[in-house]
């Protein structure tokens, strides 16, 4: 028993293996990429660390050099030099070229994010509310009112089941297909509201009478959990957003049965 | 198993940015201005109602239909 | 060698005066030569005046009354009218004083003259910048209109007044009045007095036509400053251009007196180089919302 216990806690402390695609104790990097456009970020990120390890130790050198070599004790007559033509157009030159190279792969990413190549599958819409999210599906109505609606409440600590993730858990989940392309459609019924979920690399902002339109594609089946990323008052911590990617025939008779259920 | 089609409002050039408030705005005035060349029974509308409908939050579609039986409906129809 | 020496070595008494300090002021005394010479620098130390005090009073009292007022406040309106009438009051001395200074005891040296120029200068691109905010907010709401109004412009139901009635016949107007004011100006540099006082009344008749014709398009304007977004930027950038409108008429008649009681030299006439600065940004700022506002937003 005790063993066990030992083992639970080392597990958590160092195997840290998350049981969804959530945020996990003591976590550093990013959530696994359930998206190409997270797998774009991931990799933008590892782009930029280069650059930046390398300034690093270049920058650190230099200083450590500088305090080391010009020392009161060890240069005791300060040199007069004050000007050094090819010191500084190095200088000038690499520090601008650097930039360049991070910049290149940073809007390829950021314009490919805005992008939208191909025809949707499928519309879903996220409405922020104070403090839930209202999900639509109305690709399948034929009149203005019967729709596929529901509302996402968090689950409250108490009534939590074993295993589920506090403040993360929803009533009801968004059902989407994986390997298909969507059409998020987001926007609020009161107050700015943000609809996002990491490992999608997915943020849009919902801001009241504009609706925002971010595309996603999940290349595999899975839970993803996610945070409303708008502070907007008392409950922002409490609005979660969770996402199930399920195939595309789960996805069908999910969907009919819900429509069947609600026309009945 | 039930068998649903997958399909929606297409993408459309003339509204590529992420805002898409007038996309949706724009397929409601013209399915209704379809339906008023045309008549509520012909099937030439239905993919603009379609197409709003996936696109527009129900509130708004709520909102406008509203304000079309008012008389209030500020958009050209 | 002392500060001062060198300083007298350099500038002999009467260059650090300055042309403008002496042959401008009409009125030098002998009182007067006796304090200008125990000075020996060309700067105008002023003496403790109460008017700063009492105009950021009348600014808190302005502030403090009007938050209380819009919030229905006991009291709100009395407070607001009274920081406005400190407000007020402050400007009309203060700028006496100013008058009194410059005019009366010959202060406002060459070197002094320069700090209201830039003063006026920059004041007058802060206009521009204001009015500029004006026309944002209307190009904003016209060239892509929200769907709130129906993505259309004007919005539906709202009604526009006809550009080219009142609108075109005002516009003119005010352009006309701006290069009445240049035969002011170039009167005062031939020191032609009487020709300048007729100028200066023609500029601010031509005036005075404008703000009226402004007024009876506002009477006869179907729509309100509460009428949707059109209204709320109509009126606002047209009513904030008809105020700086009567602001400048103001300074034009003050000008127009000072001219008549013969305060203005073909030397040093500052004030009236202000006004009429300030005049042309008005005449020329009128173009905008007759182009951008009454006849493309009108459309």
């Amino acid at each position: 028993m005790e063993k066990e216990m030992i083992l639970h806690s080392l597990s958590w402390r160092f195997l840290t293996i998350a049981p969804c695609d959530a945020a996990e104790p003591w976590q550093l990097g990013s959530q696994n990429a359930a998206t190409p456009i997270m797998q774009g970020i991931i990799y933008l990120h590892h782009d930029i660390f280069f650059f930046l390890i390398l300034i690093l130790v270049f920058v650190s050198r230099i200083l450590v050099r500088a305090l080391w070599h010009f020392h009161e004790q060890t240069n005791p007559v300060p040199q007069r030099i004050v000007h050094g033509t090819t010191i500084e157009i190095i200088r000038t030159i690499f520090p601008s070229i650097i930039p360049m190279f991070i910049a290149i792969p940073s809007f390829a990413l950021l314009y490919s994010m805005d992008e939208v190549v191909v025809d949707p599958a499928i519309t879903i819409k996220a409405i922020g509310h104070q403090w839930y999210w209202t999900y639509e599906y109305s690709d399948y109505n034929s009149g203005d009112e019967e729709s596929l609606t529901f509302d996402s409440y968090m689950i409250p600590e108490d009534d939590l089941e074993l295993g589920q993730s506090r403040l993360l858990e929803v009533d009801n989940r968004v059902v989407v297909p994986a390997k298909t392309n969507l059409r998020m459609i987001v926007t609020p019924a009161d107050v700015p509201h943000s609809w996002a979920v990491p490992s999608s690399g997915v943020k849009c902002d919902a801001v009241p009478g504009r609706s925002n339109n971010t595309s996603i594609f999940i290349q595999r089946e899975g839970v993803y959990y996610g945070q409303c990323s708008e502070i907007r008052g008392t409950n922002h911590a409490f609005t979660p957003i969770v996402v199930e990617a399920v195939s595309l025939k789960d996805y069908g008779s999910r969907v009919f049965n819900q429509l069947i259920l609600q026309t009945n | 198993m039930a068998e649903i089609e997958l399909k929606t409002a297409p993408a459309d050039f003339r509204f590529p940015t992420t805002n898409q408030t007038r996309h949706c705005f724009t397929r409601y005035i013209e399915y209704h201005k379809c339906v008023a060349a045309k008549g509520e029974e012909t099937p030439d509308c239905h993919k603009f109602a379609k197409y709003y409908r996936s696109l527009c939050p129900g509130e708004w579609v709520e909102k406008w239909n509203e304000q079309r039986a008012n008389g209030t409906f500020p958009g050209p129809l | 060698m002392s500060l001062a020496c060198q300083i007298e070595g350099k500038f002999p008494f009467f260059t650090t005066l300055g042309g403008g300090g002496l042959k401008g002021g009409l009125h030098t005394t002998g009182a007067k030569w006796f304090m200008i010479e125990s000075q020996r620098h060309s700067y105008h130390l002023v003496d403790p005046s109460p008017w700063p005090i009492s105009g950021s009073l009348g600014a808190l009292a302005t502030t403090v009354g009007g938050v209380m007022y819009m919030h229905s406040f006991q009291g709100g309106a009395t407070l607001l009218s009274l920081g406005l009438i400190f407000i007020l009051y402050t400007m009309l001395v203060w700028w006496r004083d100013v008058l009194r200074e410059s005019t009366l005891e010959g202060h406002h040296t060459k070197a002094v003259q320069l700090g209201p120029r830039y003063g006026s200068i920059l004041f007058i691109v802060s206009e521009v910048m204001f009015l500029f905010a004006f026309f944002w907010a209307s190009s904003h709401s016209s060239l892509a209109p929200t769907v709130e109004i129906g993505g259309i412009w004007p919005p539906k139901g709202i009604g526009v007044l006809d550009p080219w009635e009142i609108p075109f016949l005002n516009t003119p107007i005010l352009p006309s009045s701006g290069a009445a004011v240049t035969w002011a100006h170039h009167a005062i540099l031939a020191k032609k007095e009487k020709r300048a006082v007729l100028a200066l009344v023609a500029t601010v008749s031509l005036a005075l036509v404008s703000t009226g014709f402004q007024g009876m398009e506002y009477y006869q304007a179907p729509s309100n400053i509460s009428d949707s977004i059109y209204g709320s930027t109509f009126f606002l950038a047209t009513g904030f251009h008809g105020f700086h409108v009567i602001i400048g008429t103001l300074f034009l008649i003050i000008c127009g007196i000072r001219q008549y009681l013969g305060h203005l030299t073909k030397e040093h006439h500052v004030g009236f180089e202000a006004a009429a600065w300030y005049w042309h940004f008005v005449d020329v700022v009128r173009l905008f919302p007759f182009v951008s506002i009454y006849w493309w937003g009108g459309i």
